[in-house]
């Protein structure tokens, strides 16, 4: 038996062959001329084949056009128009090259992985020299992998439809099936986040990837929702958005909470204004053997978690929200293990 | 595992449209731009050379200059209509947008003009020939707290000098270390600096918000090799085996730790195991989850944490605590 054709090198000859085409092929035209395609031993082999190999090449940006020719009635043919699968003119340098390679690997997920290395394949091909990585030498941004759901939910976002999957809502424990409208997916601290539009609920809401248990299932047909207006979107993303910079004062102990320290500011008309302290109990008799550090934040409750690991090492004097985020978890604490007799 | 026949197809069709663009390429040079060995460039060569349209008579097939090829460069002299460089489908621009947005957001701080130049630019000229779908995913990594700090770092990476660096561990003891820096790592969740210690005589993982000060040094980085892997945070299977019943709400602890097992109970609760090798790092776990604790074995742990809360209450005074 002949060597077979390696299918990289049989998928070569299709796009040529299609390219090259004055009017069109039909499947018998490439299964008797395309080199690689007289390997299938059957007609079902053949069939599967060539039904694989044309998914690749549109999976890979390659439109393979269907073309009907009524002189021929219900035989299909194929074509490929180059012009269709062009890259809009574009040039790049080896320094835009590395920076790209570097992005190319920020995603741990494999699918997002799969879909960036073949995007960089595709620009190398119009970089006008190797790329410079030493222009980003060291550097590793990295993004967790979103799990199954994230490639249905991407495919989603982008064609409009929605779509069904089994939810953990963190709050309740309760496990139900949604139906969302899904708008964006952001990577934000601690995880992949969709945000979209719930159908049974008729409201906005916001899912965790790592609860959705299960396979994600597109509904209905692509594009079949209106996209959410700008201010729905701004509303959406609202919450996971960081707000404005404020200062926390803190009473710290000397020598302690080095890494709260490192980022201390010294307040003045550059940073927000350091909140006021004249109500608050005890301050007088903390300063006395602590140091009064400002440090700039704009999460209270990731502030507030970050400060009770210090323990007595650091008093929130103010302002007021953050102190009682503190205590709240403090006062919680304490009761674990059956404590709190002295709350 | 043998390369992916799509893979394989997109690197050869990348290739001849920049054999179009570029007369006569040293094969090295092609492996460098397409980022494989020069014998896949060989065999990459070959297989074009003997495709084309159907016939596949000499003037059907992709051609090279035979006498060029000989001294190692590649000269295209026949394309068959394949100059068109292929464009970007939509999943593929969204995940390269989206992750230098990313970049160019998080890793601002730490570039030089230059570099942040270079990378507005690829942004810039990616986003124009993508269009707008790269707005489906929107990424925010880690800002660097200390964004000196940081560009301390990334001016020791550039330069490959070795860096003195003061850091406070999660005890809040803080230490001056000799360090020969290897990756500056940026995540979701914060940065890190993946570093040979020179005290330790190891590599080790530094997040950069602990780092309090740092200083480039004379000497320069002397190169370590460390596995892929070593810039992932994973507990080993030595440490203490804790378990924690949580409520619902506490979930992200769960989503957020290496946890060794999660168990799922039918009232919605549900118990994760993790291994302990730093108390310090638990007891702040728990300080933080206390809301949503139902139960920690051993019972030592949670006995530790309500102790360590009360003394932080107390130092509150009267009327707090």
């Amino acid at each position: 038996m002949a060597a077979q054709i390696d299918p990289a090198e049989r998928l070569l000859n299709l796009v040529i062959a299609l390219v090259n085409t004055p009017g069109r092929m039909t499947k018998e035209q490439v299964r008797r001329s395309v080199a690689g395609y007289a390997d299938a031993p059957t007609d079902d082999a053949f069939e599967r084949m060539f039904e694989r190999d044309k998914d690749t090449l549109r999976e890979l940006g390659v439109p393979v056009l269907t073309v009907t020719d009524p002189r021929h009635g219900d035989d299909i043919g194929y074509r490929v128009d180059p012009d269709a699968y062009a890259l809009p003119p574009v040039q790049l340098t080896a320094g835009e090259l590395g920076v790209l390679a570097l992005a190319a690997q920020l995603w741990q997920d494999r699918s997002l992985r799969t879909d960036s290395s073949r995007a960089l394949t595709k620009l190398r091909a119009v970089g006008e020299a190797p790329e410079a990585s030493d222009l980003v030498a060291g550097l590793a941004p990295r993004v967790r992998a979103g799990g199954d759901a994230f490639g249905p939910l991407l495919d989603a976002v982008q064609a409009r439809q929605a779509v069904r999957f089994v939810y953990r809502a963190a709050t309740t424990g309760e496990v139900r099936e949604r139906e969302v409208e899904p708008w964006r997916l952001l990577a934000r601290r601690g995880g992949w986040v969709l945000v979209g539009r719930d159908r049974h609920r008729s409201a906005t809401r916001s899912f965790r990837l790592s609860r959705i248990e299960g396979t994600v299932r597109p509904v209905g047909e692509p594009g079949s929702f209106p996209p959410p207006t700008p201010a729905e979107l701004d509303e959406a993303l609202a919450t996971w958005t960081a707000g404005t910079e404020r200062l926390a004062a803190l009473a710290v102990l000397p020598e302690r909470a080095g890494a709260a320290r490192a980022r201390a500011v010294v307040p003045d008309d550059d940073t927000p204004a350091p909140p006021d302290l004249t109500d608050v109990p005890g301050v007088e008799r903390l300063l006395a053997t602590r140091d009064l550090v400002h440090v700039p934040y704009r999460s209270t409750h990731e502030l507030a978690e970050e400060l009770v690991a210090y323990g007595d090492a650091v008093v929130v004097l103010g302002p007021p929200e953050l102190r009682a985020a503190v205590l709240r978890l403090l006062r919680t604490a304490a009761t674990l293990g059956g404590g709190g007799d002295d709350a | 595992m043998p390369e992916r026949a799509s893979d394989r197809l997109l690197r050869m069709l990348g290739m001849v449209a920049y054999l179009d663009r570029h007369q006569g390429v040293p094969v090295d040079e092609i492996a460098e731009q397409f980022g494989v060995t020069p014998r896949q460039v060989l065999a990459d060569v070959d297989t074009l050379w003997v495709t084309g349209t159907p016939g596949y008579l000499p003037y059907d097939l992709i051609d090279f200059d035979a006498t060029a090829y000989e001294q190692g460069v590649v000269r295209l002299t026949e394309s068959r209509g394949l100059t068109r460089p292929l464009r970007l489908g939509g999943r593929e621009a969204v995940a390269l947008v989206a992750a230098l947005r990313a970049m160019a957001s998080a890793l601002g701080p730490l570039l030089d003009d230059e570099q942040a130049r270079v990378l507005r630019s690829a942004l810039a000229k990616v986003t124009a020939a993508t269009g707008d779908a790269a707005a489906a995913v929107d990424v925010q990594l880690a800002s660097t707290a200390t964004p000196q700090v940081a560009a301390i770092i990334a001016e020791a990476l550039a330069q490959h000098r070795r860096l003195r660096i003061r850091y406070v561990n999660t005890r809040d003891e803080a230490s001056d270390r000799e360090v020969d820096p290897i990756r500056l790592v940026s995540e979701d969740e914060r940065t890190y600096l993946l570093a040979w210690c020179r005290s330790a005589d190891g590599e080790r993982l530094f997040r950069v918000d602990r780092v309090l000060g740092a200083e480039v040094l004379d000497e320069p980085a002397e190169d370590h090799s460390v596995p892929e892997a070593a810039a992932v945070f994973s507990p080993g299977p030595e440490g203490e085996l804790v378990t924690l019943h949580l409520a619902s709400p506490g979930r992200w602890v769960a989503e957020t730790t290496p946890a060794e097992a999660v168990r799922n109970l039918p009232d919605g609760s549900f118990e994760v195991d993790l291994r302990v090798v730093q108390p310090a790092w638990l007891r702040h776990l728990l300080l933080q989850a206390a809301e949503d604790v139902l139960d920690v074995r051993p019972a030592r742990v949670a006995q530790e944490v309500a102790q360590v809360a009360r003394a932080a209450l107390a130092a509150y005074g009267p009327g707090e605590g």
